[in-house]
């Protein structure tokens, strides 16, 4: 219960900040935002971890949508990745979470310690993606070619575990 | 080990791939901030993932526990590889239940760690019970991979039936040959004085009867009945049975096998089982007290299986019924083959005595209509199969649950008490 309250807590932060710095496209981010924290509680209650990463992209979508036609980049965009991310892991230890299974004490201490390593690190390496986008924003090749060098990646993985 | 990605494992990477893409099309290097964590994520995961090798086994403190018992258990798990999360689950049979620990748990092994997690079983009826098998799940850092084995050990966990103690148990009409504690119609060498007759050559000076001799001015001697043991078969029927809940007629039965072969060892009689049913076994009558442990062991096989094969008596090897022995059946009389059986027992001349496990407090009454009037037929029909089986000659008692099983051996001493003066 407790996690999955906080999972709910981050991904709703992440459409608050989204709808009040939305501008005139605000009530784009509150209804992807909304039907996002719908999926995710749907998720949660129905036990169904495949439905969490549809909410967590429906909440982005908002988020990005919400900020059609401005030019400077968001900053804390970091911050909100990361939040999503800890709502993403938050979500699914609640569906994995199994009263009948009696859990030592410090697997739990160990996995709140992950998970803060792991945001942590999502922190670091967003303040440097951003950074980098924003110095190198007439640059935009490198960015592009950064991009899609990312996106291949990630589509191999997705492509390996398709043949496993 | 069998391996398998969890499902969060191909989100996340799908997340991460629409995510960058979206971010090339629509040029928001915001959507990259927002889902590079989670790409982030899946490389940390696969990069720290590591096969475990693991071992882990069920260990039993005694394999043998009396009905009721509980028994120290636990499962002994090592790792060569550190694990970071582990779930055990060992799957317990019908039963055996869980007394005392965690079954099942999760736990964190370190390289080279051995775990000793103790539990607590108890054995809640009787039967061999194959524990487990043991499940172990074991997971990666993050979540991402799932590796899931199953021990092959399993240990046998026998329940042995309480059993009640029987100060009084039946008298075969006939014994045997052999010494034992049952006192013998035929006359012979012992102490249970049966008659006297005139000395014959040959008989021993010490078996004189003075006090006759000197009243009749010729020689007589003491005769006695010796002591001898005799043949007890327990015939269980394992057709069918009535249950409700935890309890049933094969458990009663069972129980009063045990307790009866039991009284019948101790005086040195020789005690044979049938368990008659879908699956036929016997165990040739012998004595002592590896005999017992053999019956009780062999009872604890016992289970009912479907069959619509037609057994008669004859399927029985002929040295399991020898000649003058006693036969007790337990049987619920709901299976037409083990009824036939128990008469054709009865026309070979066998010494048999029937319990009438009873299935009826097994079976609630409806409260009216049809069904209630097709209850009270069924109780009327098992009346009516008890004085058939009692018109053949056979003692026949119904035993219900509240019973005590030694009042019913005294109602069937009873019958075989009246059935001889009947006879005679």
């Amino acid at each position: 219960m407790i996690t999955a309250l906080l999972s709910l807590v981050a991904l709703g932060s992440t459409v608050a900040y989204a709808v009040a710095n939305g501008g005139r496209l605000a009530p784009v981010s509150l209804g992807l935002g909304a039907l996002g924290l719908v999926m995710l509680t749907l998720a949660i209650v129905l036990r169904w971890p495949t439905l969490v990463p549809w909410a967590i992209l429906v909440t982005a979508s908002g988020y990005v949508g919400g900020r059609a036609g401005k030019n400077v980049v968001d900053g804390w965009a970091a911050v909100g990745g990361v939040l999503l991310l800890l709502a993403a892991e938050l979500a699914i230890w609640s569906i994995e979470h199994d009263a009948r299974i009696r859990t030592e004490r410090s697997l739990t201490v160990r996995r709140i310690w992950t998970l803060a390593i792991l945001g942590g690190a999502a922190l670091l390496m967003n303040f440097l993606l951003l950074a980098t986008a924003g110095i190198a924003a007439s640059a935009s090749v490198v960015l592009a070619a950064a991009g899609v060098a990312a996106a291949v990646g990630a589509l191999i993985v997705v492509l390996r575990l398709a043949r496993a | 080990m069998t391996r398998y990605s969890a499902p969060k494992l191909a989100g996340y990477a799908g997340l991460s791939a629409v995510g960058l893409l979206t971010a090339l099309v629509a040029a928001r290097p915001e959507f990259v901030a927002l889902t590079a964590p989670f790409l982030l994520a899946v490389a940390a995961g696969l990069a720290v993932a590591t096969p475990p090798r693991l071992a882990a086994h069920v260990e039993l403190d005694q394999e043998r526990v009396l009905e009721g018992d509980e028994v120290a258990a636990r499962i002994v798990v090592e790792s060569a590889t550190p694990v970071d999360r582990l779930d055990l689950y060992v799957h317990l049979p019908d039963g055996v239940e869980l007394a005392d620990g965690g079954n099942p748990l999760a736990l964190r092994l370190a390289a080279g760690e051995r775990r000793e997690l103790d539990f607590t079983l108890r054995a809640t009826r009787w039967g061999a019970h194959m524990l487990g098998p043991l499940f172990t799940r074991a997971r990666d850092p993050l979540g991402f991979l799932v590796w899931e084995a199953t021990a092959p050990t399993r240990p046998q966990l026998r329940a042995y039936p309480r059993e009640d103690v029987l100060r009084r148990i039946l008298q075969p009409r006939e014994t045997q040959v052999f010494s034992g504690n049952e006192v013998s119609r035929r006359k012979g060498e012992g102490i249970e004085f049966a008659d006297i007759r005139l000395r014959a050559p040959g008989d021993p000076l010490n078996r004189i009867n003075w006090r006759a001799s000197a009243r009749r001015n010729e020689l007589w001697v003491n005769e006695s009945h010796p002591e001898r043991n005799t043949d007890v078969i327990v015939f269980v029927d394992s057709f069918a049975e009535a249950r409700l809940g935890d309890e049933g007629t094969l458990d009663l039965a069972v129980r009063a096998t045990s307790a009866i072969a039991d009284a019948y060892v101790r005086r040195r009689d020789r005690v044979g089982l049938i368990s008659f049913g879908g699956i036929l076994r016997w165990l040739v009558p012998g004595t002592g007290l590896v005999q017992l442990y053999r019956v009780v062991d062999a009872l604890l096989d016992t289970q009912i299986i479907l069959s619509y094969y037609w057994r008669e008596i004859d399927v029985i090897p002929r040295r399991m019924l020898p000649p003058n022995a006693l036969v007790i059946a337990l049987s619920p009389l709901l299976d037409q083959r083990s009824v036939g059986a128990l008469l054709d027992l009865r026309a070979r001349g066998y010494d048999l005595a029937v319990i009438d496990v009873s299935p009826v407090p097994f079976v609630a009454r409806p409260p009216s209509g049809l069904d209630a009037v097709a209850h009270d037929i069924w109780v009327l029909r098992r009346d009516a199969l008890r004085h058939r089986l009692q018109r053949a000659g056979v003692s026949v008692v119904e035993w219900r649950e509240e019973r005590p099983l030694q009042s019913v051996l005294e109602e069937v001493r009873e019958f075989r008490r009246y059935a001889r003066h009947a006879r005679a």
